[in-house]
């Protein structure tokens, strides 16, 4: 029952900030909210006991913030 | 990319995180059957190596590879995985059969080990030069935008 309970928590977290990183008009935290969004995936493949997986995603998603946030110094940081 | 501010703390950082990286990369690597991990993980945390190189030292990189020499390399490591492949095939086994080429006395098991270390090698290098011939092509200073 607690696992059930903490893995509907971080459920709810992971829509929370997938939402947030699809609608949020700056850039730059539009791909802060997408780094929360690979940590809590995270921490919900650890509950899940797939630690493999989620080791995957620890290294993945770092690599992909910083490919990110390289390519908004290219861009303006203001999406219309 | 050239760095305009100059971080002591940084730098400093940065020299203590370096070889702890190497070293957990390569424990991943070698441990990757009992543990998670593998070659994947291990070629991203080397690839890591390399990008955290460039983003703090800048133009001045010490552990550094050119987009060119990354490019070759991500080649190579992808060609010892299928050669490892295809030298069971030329030894009459199926592909990806290790214990067909492998010619010491050892049990099957131990073939599979070796054989899957082989591979294994091959996608760390892949994985390490595919990540940072991305960032190369991110971060060139093109001659079209900038």
């Amino acid at each position: 029952m607690f696992i059930l309970s903490l893995m509907v928590f971080f459920l709810v977290l992971i829509i929370i900030t997938g939402i947030a990183a699809l609608e949020i008009q700056d850039l730059l935290g539009a791909v802060i909210a997408f780094s929360a969004f690979s940590f809590l995936a995270v921490v919900l493949y650890l509950i899940l006991g797939s630690p493999d997986v989620a080791f995957t995603e620890a290294a993945i998603g770092v690599v992909s913030a910083i490919f990110f946030i390289f390519a908004i110094k290219k861009l303006d940081r203001w999406c219309e | 990319m050239k760095s305009k501010k100059d971080s002591v703390i940084v730098r400093t950082a940065f020299r203590y995180a370096i070889p702890l990286i190497f070293i957990y990369s390569i424990y991943v690597f070698t441990h990757g059957e009992y543990s998670p991990g593998g070659g994947f993980q291990s070629g991203g945390f080397l690839a890591m190596v390399v990008v955290l190189s460039r983003l703090v030292e800048g133009d001045q990189a010490k552990v550094n590879m050119t987009g060119d020499q990354a490019f070759i390399l991500s080649g190579l490591g992808a060609f010892l995985f299928a050669f490892a492949g295809w030298l069971a095939i030329f030894f009459g086994g199926k592909f990806l059969e290790y214990d067909a080429w492998i010619p010491f006395d050892i049990s099957m098991r131990s073939k599979h080990e070796w054989g899957i270390l082989v591979i294994e090698i091959g996608v760390t290098v892949c994985v390490m030069a595919t990540i940072i011939v991305i960032y190369d092509a991110i971060t060139r200073k093109g001659e079209d935008n900038d």
